[in-house]
């Protein structure tokens, strides 16, 4: 299958999403303001829950929000992430894979996404993060070299500076959306601050 | 570095007052709580008299939480001396091990107090918990279940289960815990509306029709429950929806919706006033609850 681009953006704040709730699952979506055709660009995610993930109402409600937005936005929902509150289990629950399945429904080369827990030291060299795709009704790992992150040792600094600033307490995700409707689950905040702290060579921006 | 006491201009007395409000809260911000204790402990311990001890645990298990051995351990040595056969201290002693991951020692450990005080309710939790972390979930529901048969009316224990069974999709054991939850606490609007949900995510219209009951419940207890909100919308909305229900029920339902949809509304205009970072979400649910109303009719 294709090649699949993650932008700073994306993985900074998936990386931060977790940081910020670390004993719990935690989950997002992703999204690709870019058009079909060729690589999938995931340009940006929405951070969903880190509580009950399995239930539905709040999963449908936050699915639905989310697809809005995009259509609002030129946007559209291309993945799933998930990161387990378990750290050394990066394997997709079935609830991922129910809802990485509803994505595909929508969008034919859908990624799920699992962060791995185990690999997340303060000096990883590799992306902590496993993918999968979507063949014969069945998620299968995707193969490594498929996947692209562009100037990934400055995203990792990037995303590590703004976990030693704290500013992963900025991070809002739908739950906490819900808990305070007045925060913002596009963090469009911290959008600018990742956009303010790459530099103009990372064009996947 | 600055001290936390610089940095927020607070004294001593604030700074132990803060750990006690956390403490009846039972919060976990646990990097907080080793900020202001080390500095609490290292510079005024002296003046904290017997409330030392307890802070010293507090501390401690916050330490545990951050990976702060070193911390943690000074606070047990020091609690170990003053209270060299207290199981109660023992009990932090095994936490420490299941926090460096030595969960075979952990669990000896806890079995030493309980061959000591079977009745020794901690030490029985901290081993369902080394279950829950090895993800040895059947074996920590298991346990949890033997535990609340003695122990029927151990709120936090209930709780876990419930969660326990939320991660383990067997929502209608999960029900069954949150519905002993809400007998004992009636008036906890969170029970309510997480049994709601978890009647939701059971589907069918029976258990969708329990579901907008108990949403509406939690929004008698609490009117500002967002999330009893929107599902009290939605699962009033699936209900009108359906194609098994009577037209009385149909045009019930839609009141329902219509009126949660009308609620919805105010408090996101509400919120929207003053700030202008959540024109996005709020767009997003304006568009989404007049979408889900022309599917309706």
């Amino acid at each position: 299958m294709g090649e699949v681009e993650l932008s700073c953006r994306a993985y900074v704040k998936m990386y931060l999403h977790s940081c910020l709730f670390p004993r719990c699952s935690i989950n997002g979506l992703l999204l690709s303001s870019a058009s079909t055709g060729g690589a999938v660009c995931v340009t940006d995610c929405v951070p969903l829950l880190h509580s009950h993930l399995s239930l539905a109402p709040i999963t449908q409600l936050a699915l639905t929000q989310v697809d809005v937005w995009c259509s609002q936005t030129q946007q559209r929902i291309v993945g799933y992430y998930q990161a387990n509150a378990c750290a050394s289990d990066s394997s997709p629950t079935p609830c991922a894979m129910k809802i990485a399945d509803k994505i595909a429904e929508q969008f034919d080369n859908a990624v799920l996404l699992m962060l791995d827990g185990s690999k997340m030291s303060p000096d990883y060299r590799v992306p902590p993060i496993v993918m999968y795709e979507r063949k014969d009704s069945r998620w299968t790992l995707k193969d490594k070299h498929t996947i692209m992150l562009r100037q990934w040792e400055e995203t990792r600094d990037i995303a590590g500076q703004m976990l030693e600033s704290g500013d992963h307490s900025l991070l809002v995700d739908f739950d906490s959306h819900l808990d305070d409707i007045t925060k913002d689950w596009t963090n469009q905040k911290l959008n600018n601050k990742i956009a303010e702290l790459a530099s103009p060579a990372n064009g996947s921006m | 570095m600055a001290s936390v006491a610089e940095m927020y201009d607070v004294g001593w007395e604030e700074m132990r007052d803060k750990l006690r409000k956390w403490r009846e809260d039972n919060c976990r911000n646990s990097e907080q709580i080793v900020d202001v204790g080390e500095e609490l402990i290292s510079d005024h311990a002296s003046k904290l008299g017997d409330d030392i001890w307890i802070i010293y645990e507090q501390v401690m298990i916050a330490a545990l939480d951050c990976s702060r051995d070193d911390l943690a351990l000074t606070c047990l040595q020091e609690l170990r001396k003053q209270f060299p056969d207290s199981h109660r201290v023992k009990r932090l002693t095994g936490m420490r091990l299941e926090a460096l991951e030595r969960y075979d020692e952990a669990s000896k450990h806890y079995d030493a107090i309980l061959q000591d005080d079977p009745t020794n309710t901690a030490a029985r939790k901290r081993k369902i918990s080394i279950l829950k972390a090895q993800g040895k979930s059947t074996e920590a529901i298991r346990e949890l279940n033997e535990y609340l048969e003695q122990f029927v009316g151990d709120q936090e224990a209930w709780h876990e289960l419930s969660e326990l069974y939320i991660n383990e999709h067997d929502y209608g054991k999960a029900a069954f815990c949150l519905e002993e939850l809400m007998m004992t606490n009636p008036h906890n609007h969170l029970y309510c509306e997480q049994y709601a949900e978890v009647k939701y995510t059971q589907g069918g219209l029976e258990n969708l029709e329990l579901s907008r009951k108990y949403f509406a419940q939690a929004l008698r207890l609490n009117n500002r429950n967002m999330r009893a909100l929107f599902g009290l919308y939605m699962s009033a909305s699936h209900i009108a929806a359906s194609p098994k229900v009577s037209a009385k029920v149909k045009k019930d339902n839609m009141k329902y919706a219509a009126w949660a949809a009308t609620q919805i509304n105010r408090a996101y205009k509400l919120a929207g006033r003053g700030t202008k970072e959540n024109k996005c979400s709020m767009k997003a649910v304006e568009e989404m609850l007049e979408s889900m109303q022309i599917t309706m009719s």
